[in-house]
């Protein structure tokens, strides 16, 4: 923390000159945005489309269109969730979810980290390394999974494992980023002062790379929580995949719809807590924003 | 050994996976670990190629490259026509993008019960969940370059006397289209992955996800991993391609 803190102005170009990706710092304004608030009346404007939405769902329920089985009266959602909630499941569901997304974050972005540090650390680490971790990439998660499924079963650990692999990569590349490209001239100035590898360490690398590090975490977990729905719809006595996966084979189309607004409303709310503590620990920090999400 | 830098980076690069490749036919040799968990790295050369001659890959490839690729145009015209209306009209974004961001928040992957219970185990399913990946990116991308075009463009614009949509031919797209080729990339690999998910949870009898699965089903490690080798390398050539083509289409332009 301390090491943040009076960098600050120091790091002010380092962050600048960290590589950002058009969609991503235009995303982060609109959720930014999003949250923030536009003026009243613009607010009002974005009601529009999602009262049209609940209108012409509840006109076409109301004459029948499709069946029962198919669209439900949008009104029985909330019905469903407080269902799914008062009875206790869903708090438990998503405890698990939750838990199996930390535990994958935890092991993916440790490997990732530690990964992509030695690369940005080493020439040589990264001449070697970096090749076979690129190619690695190219393979869909998903095709990962078949693999994992015969190599560790259905039970627990391969779903932490898929996670893992999901948290592995935005993490390995953000490190890999931030710490190769601390800038000369910090370099140079640490030389200057004589600081010892231990210091340089402390003073300069970390609080240098520390933008993409962070970066690398948010986006990191956001892909665990993106990849515990897929872990789970593989097969799972519980979690929130396990909600959707009972609703739609008991063609219970209220709790699929109520698990995915669970899934959005966990999914926003994990990534506007990460946003508020990257905030936090890079204030006074050029903003950036780095790597897909 | 000395890697220094001088020498050619494919050298360094291939020390590795030489070393992972010894240490399997190693390993594969001395049969501690049963040929269901880790084939032999010729028992996997072996399927590769009976699965082309004889169990038509070619035609499972070429399954999966037709549903990307339907997925990928549909995803990326609305995606497109999406982000350039709330990109280019100021009421419009106000009026669809916190709609947008509220759909956008709930994760692909969630979509995919909701999909099958609405169009059921069909090649629809499979084709809109595609769309559905490869919509975000273009769309967030052509709005933000879009809306990025320099104030002066469009000044200038006006002293030309460009307006509507010859003002959007001549002058919004060029400048945006760096963005928007970013967006048409990301697009691409994103359908691509979700492929995977699409053929795997939404049963096909072709496709490439399909094989890796029917590896699985078979206990035919040597299948998933043939199937794992494929889906990564013709991704990887499609993005290069997707990637130099982007190139030379912004070559010439600078914002």
């Amino acid at each position: 923390m301390k090491i943040i803190g009076h960098r600050n102005n120091l790091y002010k170009k380092g962050a600048k000159q960290s590589v950002s990706l058009p969609v991503n710092s235009r995303n982060y304004k609109m959720t930014k945005k999003l949250l923030q608030g536009f003026k009243v009346t613009d607010r009002l404007l974005g009601l529009i489309v999602p009262l049209l939405v609940l209108i012409i769902w509840q006109v076409t329920v109301s004459r029948h269109v499709f069946s029962e089985l198919i669209l439900v009266p949008p009104l029985t959602i909330p019905d469903t969730f407080m269902y799914l909630f008062r009875s206790g499941d869903l708090i438990s569901h998503i405890f698990v979810s939750l838990n199996r997304v930390f535990l994958g974050f935890l092991v993916g972005a440790s490997a990732g980290f530690v990964l992509g540090f030695g690369m940005g650390f080493s020439p040589v680490m990264s001449r070697t390394i970096k090749p076979l971790v690129k190619a690695l990439q190219q393979v869909p998660e998903f095709a990962w999974m078949p693999l994992i499924i015969l190599l560790f079963g259905i039970d627990e650990l391969p779903k932490i494992i898929f996670i893992a692999i999901g948290a592995f990569y935005p993490m390995l590349f953000n490190t890999y980023q931030g710490v190769s490209s601390v800038p000369t001239s910090y370099h140079e100035l640490a030389k200057v002062f004589d600081y010892n590898s231990h210091r340089y360490f402390l003073k300069v690398l970390i609080p240098s790379a520390l933008p993409s590090i962070i970066t690398g975490i948010r986006h990191s977990l956001g892909m665990a929580w993106i990849f515990v729905v897929g872990a789970e719809l593989f097969g799972t006595d519980n979690g929130i995949g396990y909600i959707m996966i009972q609703g739609r084979q008991l063609f219970q189309i209220d709790v699929v719809m109520a698990a995915l607004i669970v899934i959005g409303i966990l999914g926003f709310t994990l990534n506007y807590v990460l946003q508020i503590i990257e905030q936090f620990l890079l204030r006074g920090r050029v903003s950036f924003d780095g790597g897909p999400a | 050994m000395n890697i220094s830098k001088k020498s050619k980076p494919w050298i360094a690069g291939t020390i590795l996976p030489l070393i992972l490749l010894v240490v399997w036919q190693s390993i594969a040799y001395s049969g501690y670990i049963p040929v269901l968990i880790l084939p032999s790295p010729e028992a996997v050369v072996k399927t590769f190629i009976t699965q082309f001659t004889e169990k038509d890959l070619l035609f499972h490839i070429f399954a999966s490259f037709r549903r990307v690729l339907s997925g990928f145009l549909i995803g990326t015209a609305g995606g497109f026509s999406f982000g350039l209306l709330i990109g280019l009209s100021r009421s419009a974004e106000k009026i669809f993008s916190p709609f947008f961001n509220i759909i956008r928040q709930v994760s692909i992957i969630g979509w995919i019960p909701l999909i099958v219970m609405w169009f059921g185990m069909t090649e629809l399913s499979r084709i809109i969940i595609i769309s559905v990946a490869a919509f975000y990116p273009i769309a967030l991308n052509t709005f933000a370059g879009v809306r990025n075009v320099p104030k002066e463009y469009i000044e200038l614009s006006s002293v030309y006397g460009y307006k509507g949509l010859s003002r959007i031919q001549k002058i919004v797209l060029p400048a945006a289209l760096p963005s928007i080729t970013t967006g048409v990339t990301l697009a691409l690999g994103m359908s691509w992955a979700i492929l995977m998910a699409a053929e795997i949870f939404i049963q096909t009898k072709f496709g490439i996800g399909t094989r890796i699965e029917a590896g699985r089903g078979s206990f035919n490690m040597a299948l998933v991993l043939v199937g794992i080798f494929i889906v990564g390398s013709l991704g990887f050539m499609m993005t290069t391609v997707v990637e130099k083509l982007a190139k030379s289409t912004n070559k010439g332009i600078k914002k």
